[in-house]
């Protein structure tokens, strides 16, 4: 790590955090999300065409910035921040690394520019209809007639799965797990949007039936691959938490400042400024965590098995008490839905428990701390 | 860590690598941090004070001209580090470095800071703190001891509480009123005061104050027509307050990178105490442990984004540090104590003779201090809410 890297990091905060209050503020994500709108494509390619934020991580030879994860989790950051509808996790959290895991040139080479450019939107697809999040309900199995796979089955919980262009699918086949790249609008796919308590966060259901999928990486390498990119994405997950909780803590500051009763801010109540006081300590261990955790996928790959689950716990659990916070700070008003607050405690919530809880990352760790 | 900080900063570590290398010998790294440590230790201690004295690692925060090194921030994290690396104690001058020191640079004369500042690093002058009040804790203004002046004196009245290290000062750097009717801000002095004078009592009486530990770390203070010179009121009478808060300013923050280590080696003494116990494999402790690792790793990494931020030559957010850091290792550890309490289960019942503690009771009561000393965990959030959120204080009331 160097010392202009931190300040070209501070650089690219402050221009994604102007575009996205120019061009996506909480005034149009709520329209968007409340109207069920399909997703904003031209955001997407504007992102990617102003700031690169989907290349951050691709080497310059394949379209992208050549940066690195610790990049990438500012952006992510900074969405969650603002609530942005947009596929970065998916994307960018766990398709591109399962790309890169996979390690297959010829692959890479033909999709990560596209991704850089903004212009395929990709997902991971792994969860079965139960929800477990170790794929373990996942019923798609691949057939090999010789020629190509054909894919039958159903997987659920696919993050932004009905917009994605390519799909990359866990299949069950003689070789065990294999990941397989599927277009979008395939012939024999059926997607169908899952109705999410959290508005701002798309799931869908894919329905397989002899769908052909192109393999990706070895024979029976799934589910490495799915690891590797499951570190990342916990990482980026929480990121994209801390972003959220520091936005409920900065809402919670500002009406606690300007709201009155009794004649006084009720932000000069201890009982309010020690929420808020509270809310912050817990802000920045997860911002230490998170800025730990993204440098160590780049610089320190050995500390991420620890770091990755102890981030996606604890941010977890501090973003969801941070917006639990603002509800309360705000009283009547945090409780309608004409108020922002609930969008955020909705978020909270829903990345609390997207690819498990803190209670099944604390289990992990204990596992990988080899306790 | 993989931080780049620098060639220079990299020389300094070359430099105290090697100078450890060739001077931390078996005793030295025998040396444990002990709160009253018997005479043979003490005396370990100090031969290992003095050959930090001669290298010139004493001190080493406080500017060149004063007597210190002039160390970076991140040159501090790095002596710490390669200290710990070493296994060997950093020996500080206690609160004659933290907080005496810094005020008098602050504050003081050139002539007191030629007076106090040598025989704070040569270990000449150990101080102890009168602050704290029965009266007067986290409303510290309010204090009460009375200082009057006469002729090129102070005389000193009234009664302090808390004091820690008495047993080994011979210096109390002291607040009092000297103005009783300037407001409570404003009518304060920051007087050191010798405990003796030419080896007769100078009206500064210790009594030991008997902790839940059932040992007696601290004391309170009676001072009865104790005296100093006016030339130990440091900042001039009544701007003590000024001077207190430096000194305030200055306990706080400290070794953030290198923080993590004793709760790290904590920690996995109590994983042991798990295993010990046939618990380790209960869902509900690992997740306890688990929870407890992540504390210390957060810390960690915590001191480490504090390093990149100085390393990039910016000036760390007190976000990283200070009353943020103080909350949550102090509520960490107290909770680490609760959970190693759960695990002993009924031999956590049982203490030995003359109350003698295990170790982890002994955390259990002690971490109950650590939410209340050097400002309360209340005091902490106040003044996170209001200096770093920026948020109104409390309307005090006419």
């Amino acid at each position: 790590m160097t010392t202009t890297s931190l300040g070209a990091r501070e650089e690219l905060r402050a221009s994604l955090r102007e575009f996205l209050t120019d061009k996506a503020p909480l005034s149009v994500v709520r329209q968007q999300v409340e109207l069920t709108q399909p997703l904003d494509r031209k955001l997407w390619e504007t992102l990617a065409g102003d700031i690169g934020a989907q290349g951050l991580a691709i080497a310059e030879p394949l379209g992208g910035a050549g940066a690195g994860w610790a990049e990438v989790a500012i952006a992510l950051e900074e969405t969650g921040r603002a609530l942005t509808p947009l596929p970065l996790l998916a994307t960018v959290g766990l398709a591109l690394p399962a790309l890169l895991a996979a390690d297959d040139s010829d692959v890479q080479s033909e999709l990560l520019p596209r991704i850089a450019s903004g212009d395929l939107i990709a997902t991971v697809a792994w969860v079965g209809d139960d929800g477990a999040w170790d794929g373990s309900g996942n019923t798609v199995r691949a057939h090999d007639d010789g020629r190509e796979s054909r894919l039958s089955g159903r997987v659920s919980y696919v993050i932004d799965g009905d917009a994605a262009d390519l799909l990359l699918v866990v299949a069950a086949d003689d070789n065990g797990r294999s990941l397989f790249a599927v277009a979008g609008d395939a012939d024999g796919i059926t997607r169908t949007t899952m109705p999410t308590l959290d508005l701002t966060r798309r799931l869908a259901t894919i329905d397989v039936d002899g769908v052909i999928g192109r393999r990706i990486g070895r024979p029976g390498s799934a589910d490495d691959i799915l690891s590797a990119a499951l570190e990342h994405a916990r990482v980026l997950l929480a990121a994209e938490m801390l972003g959220g909780a520091q936005a409920c803590l900065d809402m919670s500051v500002n009406y606690a400042n300007s709201r009155e009763q009794f004649g006084r801010p009720i932000g000069s109540f201890q009982a309010v400024k020690h929420k808020c006081a509270e809310t912050l300590v817990q802000v920045e261990a997860a911002r230490g965590g998170v800025e730990a955790a993204a440098l160590a996928l780049d610089e320190e790959p050995d500390r991420v098995k620890i770091l990755a689950p102890m981030v996606k716990a604890y941010a977890g659990e501090a973003f969801f008490r941070a917006a639990g916070e603002n509800i309360q700070i705000h009283g009547g008003i945090g409780f309608t839905w004409e108020h922002d607050a609930h969008l955020y405690f909705k978020r909270a919530k829903s990345s609390d428990l997207l690819l498990g809880d803190a209670a099944y990352h604390r289990a992990a760790l204990a596992d990988r701390l080899g306790l | 860590m993989s931080i780049d900080l620098g060639p220079r900063t990299a020389a300094f570590r070359d430099e105290v690598r090697q100078w450890l290398d060739a001077n931390a010998d078996d005793e030295a790294r025998s040396l444990r941090e002990e709160r009253r440590p018997s005479p043979e230790q003490a005396a370990a201690h100090k031969r290992w004070g003095d050959r930090l004295l001669e290298a010139k690692l004493i001190c080493v925060a406080w500017p060149e001209e004063f007597g210190g090194r002039g160390l970076t921030g991140i040159e501090l994290a790095v002596l710490n580090e390669e200290f710990a690396r070493a296994g060997v104690p950093r020996v500080t001058r206690g609160m004659g470095e933290s907080l005496v020191g810094p005020s008098i640079i602050a504050h003081g004369t050139d002539e007191q800071k030629a007076t106090f500042l040598p025989r704070i690093i040569s270990g000449d002058d150990t101080y102890c703190q009168g602050f704290s009040e029965p009266n007067a804790g986290s409303d510290l203004a309010s204090l009460r001891t009375r200082g009057v002046v006469e002729n090129d004196e102070v005389i000193v009245n009234g009664q302090k509480v808390w004091t820690s290290g008495y047993w080994a000062a011979n210096m109390m750097f002291c607040l009092c009123r000297t103005d009783p009717d300037a407001p409570p801000h404003r009518g304060i002095s920051y007087v050191l005061i010798p405990i003796k004078v030419d080896g007769r009592p100078n009206g500064v009486e210790f009594r030991p104050i008997k902790q839940i530990t059932g040992q007696a770390h601290f004391a309170e203070t009676f001072l009865t027509d104790a005296r100093a010179p006016l030339f130990n009121v440091i900042g001039g009478l009544g701007n003590g307050w000024r001077v207190a808060m430096t000194t305030l300013g200055n306990e706080r923050g400290g070794n953030a990178t290198t923080q993590y280590v004793a709760f790290e080696r904590e920690f996995w003494s109590l994983v042991e105490l798990a295993r010990e116990t046939g618990q380790i494999d209960d869902p509900r402790v690992r997740d306890q442990l688990a929870w407890a690792y992540s504390h210390v790793e957060l810390m960690r990494c915590q001191g480490e984004r504090l390093l990149r931020a100085l390393a990039a030559g910016k000036t760390p957010s007190g976000a990283m540090g200070g009353s943020v850091n103080k909350v949550f290792w102090s509520e960490y550890q107290r909770r680490l104590g609760e959970i190693a309490m759960n695990l002993q289960g009924a031999a956590s019942l049982l203490v030995g003779p003359d109350y003698k503690l295990n170790r982890w009771q002994s955390t259990f009561l002690t971490t109950r201090s650590h939410t209340i000393w050097g400002g309360t965990a209340e005091i902490q959030r106040n003044i996170i809410s209001e200096r770093i959120l920026g948020m109104p204080r409390e309307p005090v009331r006419k």
